[in-house]
């Protein structure tokens, strides 16, 4: 499972305001010629601005969101997920059969599928493309951990897992496990080999040509500057209605004038405020919705660092003292409280109906019931990156002001990200201002929160805290029929809302702008925008 | 032409000045006094003339400047008013501070260096050239970067890079006034180094200094208020000038929350500049206070 580390340096983070700010001022000056280019052009060219965070277009080196935008047009997927949904759908496969104990997962390729160079997609070129992901060991590397992958005929893929995992096919949809032509890459330094970490030198080649079989194939790579993508003509689905799609490397300042200048133009950083502002523009269409993106609260359970923290109550009454709807206010339109650890869109996600309410009277009572006096706790977050537009430092002040009204006064304390990530891990912080994006659109991803999970031990829950919540987790993680998941993962959350040190605050508001002449223009909880299904009207 | 112009016309430069108050010869002076004074006034009276606390968090978020919130409230329901009231209580006791830290420090050290000269000048001078030789912001960056950053450490970090500049005065004044006679009148009789310094040196060194101090009184807020928007000084909640400006640009559609504060800093270092330039042209006409050299 990866660390919250990675997640945090990888998900739409934002750059620090100050960072942003040196950036916006040299992006000005760039941004009128490039959008001038960018008119010029053909109608037959979507624009798509963003600010640019990836690190590579092989999709076997990169998690981050704007390769995932990219790996998702040019590498076709075992499955897929359409628009904003996360059911999962077709792609090469055509079906998949699980066993019953959820552990061997077998996928029947789709017929006559080629790679942009004419060659035909087979079984070798799955297992060659996830055999290489685990063996480069980058960062997606995890995402296949335990996982066996084997062929039976050309058109047959067996996944097996050494311990039941249900949500094998939602992880497959993963755009860095997009399928890649195994010759054309073996060719070209590619390995899949045990030792690949080492002897693959075909990273440098996959950033200037593709070797997908997806709707786009790539024209020019430039991670500072922008990125073309060209419709395949050998595409085996429905022709992207867009010849050309060309994403821009733009700060949101920047994203905000240019939107509103053209057509066929999107814009993907637009905070919800900068969003809502652009609601009443007849020739623009704003889309708020909640990002799968969860901030919240983690206390310490180790006595030491705090004392205050250990006791129950205190715990209850932080979380019947935040002021949720607050929270909910100050993070911008679509923005929803968080019920539960897991977002709401997701299998066994909580309804928005199930969560804590503010309740200061009783919030009062439980402080006064622990018998500690002037409890005073130091809550730290790291200052200089923001998720979905929204600082830490904002829900900090917010949880501080809060609390101070219950009796519990909360001292902050500002850290940048780097030394953060390594005293939070270290057990040396008292209460954190934390965050989790998902690796996949599945409930399994948030297992690591259960006691003696990988987040939970960064603040010393241990498992022996709550062996029957583990069991728990263990069952729910395991289950094959996931209407029965999603209850279990829903019981789970249930109990974590009533005693725990996870304190689930809000899932932020995820904007996303477009030209009104487009369609298809939905925000994905995975890789945020599908440029494919992006037409227009 | 009326018939005055058949008397002989004076040039004008003979003619004799209106009478007019002698403070109302230096308008500036007066004006940034009074600036100043309102201020600290504010500084002063903050929790009596502001309608809210500085971290009460309202109900409108984000709201346009309005009868409730003059100048409107920031994204966690904060009134901006009463967050700019109370920053003065921050900016200016600390900006003073700060002054007298480094003016102390560097009146010090430079005043032994212009009067023992030798090695304890040469070792000193050193040193200051040192600190010179890097732009004070980057070395203040450096130094809260090191010590982390907090409004404390960003007050050591502009001690740091601003002592020498007063050591370098100060150094140059006492040096010129111990070669005067009376002060060499004064070692001769047997009096002490110290005595020399604080009674026959001292009063000849403090108007340019005094200046010096006003002035970088004024630089001073705007270094505060520089690194709290860097996220070096002031942390949040705290309503320092700096930072509440740094917070207004995440949100720059809603203007107010960094205009006001802005507009504060604005006002208050104009005025100290004022006053000092004043009290410059008052107490030091010839300038000496330049030889610290062409820095800012």
């Amino acid at each position: 499972m990866s660390g919250i580390s990675a997640v945090f340096l990888r998900r739409r983070i934002a750059l620090s305001a100050v960072a942003a700010l040196a950036i916006a001022l040299t992006a000005y000056t760039g941004s009128s010629s490039a959008h001038g280019a960018a008119r010029s052009s053909s109608a037959g060219t979507l624009v798509v601005d963003t600010s640019f965070i990836i690190s590579s277009a092989d999709p076997a080196r990169d998690l981050d969101p704007t390769g995932y935008i990219v790996d998702h047009a040019l590498y076709d997927t075992l499955l897929t997920e359409h628009g904003s949904s996360t059911k999962v759908q077709p792609d090469l496969a055509t079906s998949f059969k699980a066993s019953p104990n959820a552990t061997t997962y077998t996928f029947q390729l789709r017929h006559g599928v080629k790679f942009s160079d004419g060659t035909p997609v087979t079984s070798a070129d799955v297992v060659f493309s996830l055999n290489r992901v685990i063996n480069l060991k980058s960062a997606p590397a995890y995402l296949l951990a335990g996982l066996k992958i084997t062929a039976k005929g050309p058109y047959t893929v067996v996944i097996k897992s050494a311990t039941p995992n249900p949500a094998i096919p939602q992880i497959v949809t993963a755009p860095a496990l997009g399928i890649v032509n195994a010759k054309a890459v073996m060719a070209h330094g590619g390995s899949d080999a045990a030792n690949a970490s080492k002897t693959d030198h075909a990273g440098q080649f996959l950033d200037q040509t593709s070797e997908g079989s997806g709707p786009y194939t790539l024209t020019q790579y430039s991670t500072n500057n922008q990125i073309t993508l060209t419709a395949n003509p050998n595409y085996w689905g429905p022709k992207p209605k867009f010849a050309k799609v060309v994403l821009r490397d733009m700060t949101a300042a920047s994203q905000l004038l240019n939107v509103q200048r053209g057509s066929n133009q999107i814009a993907l950083d637009l905070s919800s405020q900068q969003a809502d502002s652009l609601k009443n523009n007849s020739s623009l269409q704003a889309h708020t919705s909640a990002s799968p993106n969860l901030f919240f609260l983690q206390a310490t359970s180790n006595p030491k660092v705090s004392p205050v923290l250990a006791n129950h109550d205190i715990q209850q009454a932080i979380r019947y003292g935040i002021d949720y709807r607050g929270m909910v206010a100050t993070a911008g339109t679509g923005a929803i409280q968080a019920a539960g650890l897991i977002p709401v869109q997701f299998l066994g996600g909580l309804p928005t109906s199930y969560a804590v309410k503010q309740n200061i009277a009783k919030a009062k009572k439980l402080v006064a019931q622990s018998g500690l006096k002037n409890p005073t706790v130091t809550l730290s977050y790291p200052s200089d990156i923001s998720v979905n537009g929204l600082s830490f430092a904002t829900l900090a002040q917010r949880v501080q002001y809060d609390l101070g009204r219950i009796g519990i006064t909360i001292k902050v304390q500002a850290v940048p990200v780097a030394p953060f990530l390594t005293a939070y891990s270290a057990d040396k912080y008292q209460l954190v201002q934390s965050y989790w994006g998902p690796d996949y659109a599945d409930p399994n991803d948030y297992l690591v929160f259960l006691p003696g999970g990988s987040v939970s031990s960064r603040m010393d829950w241990p498992a022996s805290a709550n062996p029957a919540l583990v069991a728990l987790g263990k069952r729910a993680g395991s289950t094959s029929n996931n209407a029965l998941r999603a209850g279990l993962f829903k019981q789970i959350q249930e109990k974590l809302d009533q005693s725990s040190p996870f304190f689930p605050l809000i899932q932020p508001a995820q904007a996303i702008v477009g030209s009104s002449n487009l369609t298809g223009v939905a925000l994905n909880p995975s890789w945020l925008l599908s440029v494919a299904e992006v037409g227009t009207k | 032409m009326s018939t005055a112009s058949e008397a002989i016309e004076l040039p004008a430069r003979y003619r004799r000045l209106p009478r007019v108050h002698p403070a109302l010869r230096r308008p500036l002076a007066v004006t940034g006094a009074a600036i100043l004074a309102i201020w600290v006034l504010v500084a002063i009276f903050a929790p009596l003339i502001a309608p809210y606390g500085p971290d009460v968090l309202g109900n409108s978020l984000s709201a346009a400047p309005s009868s409730a919130h003059i100048f409107g409230t920031d994204q966690l329901g904060r009134d901006v008013f009463s967050r700019v009231l109370y920053g003065a209580r921050i900016s200016l006791p600390i900006s003073a501070l700060l002054v007298l830290m480094s003016l102390t420090i560097g009146s010090t050290v430079g005043s032994l260096a212009g009067y023992f000269g030798g090695v304890v000048d040469g070792v000193i001078m050193r040193i200051v050239d040192l600190v010179f030789a890097f732009p004070a912001i980057i070395l203040a960056l450096v130094v809260t970067a090191v010590l982390g950053p907090s409004l404390q450490n960003a007050v050591l970090a502009l001690v740091v890079v601003s002592w020498p500049t007063y050591a370098r005065v100060v150094r140059g004044l006492v040096m010129s006034a111990s070669q005067r006679e009376y002060v060499q009148a004064s070692r001769l009789l047997g009096a002490s180094a110290r005595q020399t310094l604080l009674r026959d040196i001292l009063p000849n060194v403090i108007g340019p200094v005094v200046v010096l101090a006003t002035l970088d009184f004024g630089n001073a807020i705007l270094l505060l208020s520089g690194l709290s928007f860097l996220g070096l000084g002031a942390q949040p909640p705290t309503a320092e000038w700096g930072a509440m400006v740094s917070y207004g640009t995440q949100y720059f559609q809603d203007w107010w929350m960094s205009t006001f504060p802005g507009l504060a800093i604005f006002s208050s270092v104009l005025a100290l500049n004022f006053l000092g330039d004043s009290l410059r042209d008052a107490l030091d006409p010839h300038g000496s206070w330049t030889t610290r050299g062409g820095r800012r």
